[in-house]
């Protein structure tokens, strides 16, 4: 069972080929470059072999699509451990501590252990969906990982419908946790499937929506487009970002809560919170099939956390104006991990909430105000953006929240909840 | 064959498999899944034709399309929701035991 | 043309499962997997846009919708399906052949022997765009109003009549 997850993997990978047209190239040693020396030199080799166009562009597209997945998989590794220290700094801990010197070999102990366990069918699942599912979670993060601008020339796939392939590659998520679901042929995965699915379509809406101003004012679902449109700096000093003006702040505010939440994460990680259905869809896996699941979601979080920044904290643009010179994948991988260090914080400070506040929050709070930053955008961009827009805009934003604010105080204030059993 | 015909053909057996499933099923759910094919049948042949027919500089084809998965995806909303309310009173989704009003 | 004649046998074969497949939540699976194939068929002849709106709606809420209410009705009765599989099948193909036979004879006679264009024709997304929202604006509000008017309705058809006021917030 092991090697098909493995093949189908990587067929996933490289199905990213498909996608891929090549760049014109600057120099080739250049630390702006680094990140594509490997597609370059596969090219380069292909072409003094005198291989034919269509095998120079597969292996082109093979190399770049290796850089990202490697990438991002060290990434993951990396990030499974600082999770980890980070929580039990945060909790007065200290974390793993054994594998290496302060823990930097746990996450090889991790996929040492991972995928020698053994692999667990149960009987009652069908084996082909229950196989399918921990594929299909993995490849559309992958997919969606390689349309986003790292770096001023590292782009693995350019596209002009950049920003609406990743959200329609992102939709595969929610078929694969209902498969995984329904596969498992138990309670629990089933329960988890449902409330991950109903969480997964509620929060799509605000993410989207809130990603709507973005377009109007950019002109353009070319990622690389977004980011060019969010060049240049106010005042001599100020970034000309999106999220630095009122609707952009409103709306990267509401995509930073929804991508939290379709990336599953506590305090919205109900589908698995463990002490109420053991681990939700993944409860009836193990081993490599498990770290797969755990795979797609970290891989998902790089993802959207990356589509965030593209949209509203500029990509790869630096924050000052003096520092064109550092290559600009280094401002986007700083800016990638200050905002998972967002993520990490929220998930350490805040306690899970219950579903119907997670289902009314999505439905009463967010998409509303989502709704609300279009037009918004709009005026602004009428307004020309000075002194009058910042006033005209933030003030029509700020109606709403002091409504739900009021609102929500009340209800917080009093009231005993009564605890039914769920029919 | 020509890449028309061969899409238009694709579509007409796609809209007959869509109109046996209409015919034969008894789940109400099921039937929805027909009727999908049935619309996802006519928008091959909208696409089919903008792709390989004469010049159509007006988009009508791709803009029809577009119409028509927002109409399928509301038709599919309001049916699923009419279907879960028969649900409630009847605890079957199957439209034979649909019978109440049988004189 | 290699990459329709790949396609359109499997679309077929998969549209064929989500037709016969007895179990229901293979069947909607199914129709899943043919509604993704057809948006990758719109994405090889080049309506790049159609194709991932298609996936988007179709496969991101269409295909979820169906499988999510089949999960809450909980349809069984397998059986009962396979033993009516031989007294449905043949009133099923006696209405179905004439349809069928009529599009193929109207696609035999009516088409064009030699292909009308090579290479896919432009659709640039401003230009979707600007017909859109410049020729087709009428037709835009009536969805929009449409789509607005389903939602409302859905959720007051989908709510439970019976059941008891919701607990306050907190």
């Amino acid at each position: 069972m092991r090697l098909p997850a493995l093949i189908a993997l990587w067929m996933g990978a490289l199905s990213t080929l498909g996608w891929a047209q090549t760049t014109k190239a600057p120099p080739l040693l250049a630390p702006e470059s680094w990140p594509r020396l490997p597609q370059r030199l596969v090219e380069m080799g292909l072409q003094a072999a005198k291989a034919p166009d269509w095998l120079v562009s597969i292996g082109s597209f093979a190399a770049a699509a290796a850089t990202v997945v490697a990438v991002f998989l060290t990434a993951f590794a990396l990030l499974s451990l600082i999770e980890r220290k980070t929580l039990a700094r945060a909790q007065n801990r200290i974390g793993p501590n054994r594998a290496g010197i302060f823990g930097i070999l746990q996450p090889v102990a991790d996929g040492i252990k991972m995928l020698t366990k053994e692999d667990i069918v149960p009987t009652k699942s069908e084996w082909f969906l229950h196989l399918l599912a921990p594929v299909l979670i993995v490849i559309p993060s992958i997919l969606a990982l390689s349309v986003i601008p790292y770096g001023r020339d590292w782009l693995p796939v350019p596209m002009e419908l950049g920003m609406l392939f990743f959200f329609a590659v992102g939709t595969m998520t929610e078929i694969a946790v209902f498969i995984a679901g329904w596969a498992s042929g138990s309670k629990f995965p089933m329960l988890g499937a449902m409330r991950a699915i109903s969480q997964m379509v509620s929060y799509e809406l605000p993410l989207i929506i809130s990603a709507m101003g973005v377009v109007m004012l950019s002109g353009t679902l070319s990622l690389s487009g977004i980011v060019e449109a969010q060049a240049g700096f106010h005042l001599g000093f100020i970034p000309a970002w999106y999220v630095l003006t009122p609707w952009g702040f409103v709306a990267g505010f509401i995509f930073l809560i929804a991508a939290n939440a379709e990336s599953n994460r506590c305090p919205f990680d109900l589908p698995e919170g463990e002490s109420e259905i053991v681990a939700g869809h993944m409860t009836e896996y193990s081993g490599f099939k498990y770290a797969l699941f755990f795979m797609g979601e970290y891989l998902g979080l790089f993802a959207i956390s990356g589509l965030g920044i593209t949209l509203f904290l500029g990509g790869w643009q630096p924050p000052l104006p003096g520092l064109a010179c550092v290559p600009s994948w280094i401002w986007f991988f700083g800016k990638l991990a200050v905002v998972i260090f967002f993520f990490l914080w929220v998930r350490a400070t805040f306690p899970r909430v219950r579903i119907d506040q997670l289902m009314r929050f999505a439905w009463l709070c967010l998409i509303p105000v989502s709704l609300l930053t279009v037009p918004v955008a709009a005026i602004w961009q009428y307004s020309g953006g000075g002194a009058l827009g910042w006033l005209l805009c933030s003030a029509i934003l700020l109606i709403p929240f002091v409504i739900l604010t009021v609102r929500f105080n009340r209800r917080m204030a009093t009231s005993n909840r009564r605890y039914t059993f769920a029919e | 064959m020509t890449p028309l015909s061969l899409l238009l053909t694709l579509s007409a057996l796609l809209f007959s498999l869509g109109l046996f499933a209409v015919l034969t099923r008894r789940n109400a759910i099921l039937i929805l899944v027909g009727i999908e094919l049935m619309l996802n049948a006519a928008n091959i042949n909208f696409i089919a034709f903008w792709r390989y027919g004469p010049p159509d500089v007006d988009l009508t084809g791709p803009l029809f399309v577009l119409f028509s998965i927002a109409i399928a995806a509301a038709e599919a909303a309001v049916g699923l929701a009419i279907i879960l309310m028969v649900f409630r009173h009847t605890r079957s989704t199957d439209l034979n035991r649909l019978d109440s009003l049988h004189g | 043309m290699i990459p329709l004649l790949i396609l359109s046998p499997l679309i077929l074969l998969a549209a064929l499962g989500a037709v016969w497949k007895a179990r229901p939540v293979h069947a909607a699976l199914l129709l899943a997997l043919v509604l993704a194939m057809i948006a990758v068929l719109y994405l090889t002849v080049g309506a790049e846009f159609v194709g991932l709106v298609q996936f988007m709606v179709y496969v991101g809420a269409v295909a979820i919708l169906i499988v999510f209410a089949l999960l809450i009705t909980r349809p069984g009765d397998e059986a009962a399906e396979l033993a009516r599989r031989p007294r449905s099948l043949a009133p099923g193909l006696a209405c179905v052949a004439p349809v069928l036979g009529l599009l193929l004879y109207a696609i035999g006679t009516g088409v064009p022997g030699e292909a009308a264009q090579d290479c896919p024709p432009a659709m640039p997304v401003t230009a979707l765009g600007l017909e859109l929202f410049e020729n087709a604006v009428p037709a835009v509000l009536a969805v929009g109003v449409l789509l607005t008017a389903v939602l409302v309705g859905a959720a007051l058809f989908a709510r439970d009549p019976a059941s008891k006021p919701q607990p306050p917030i907190s």
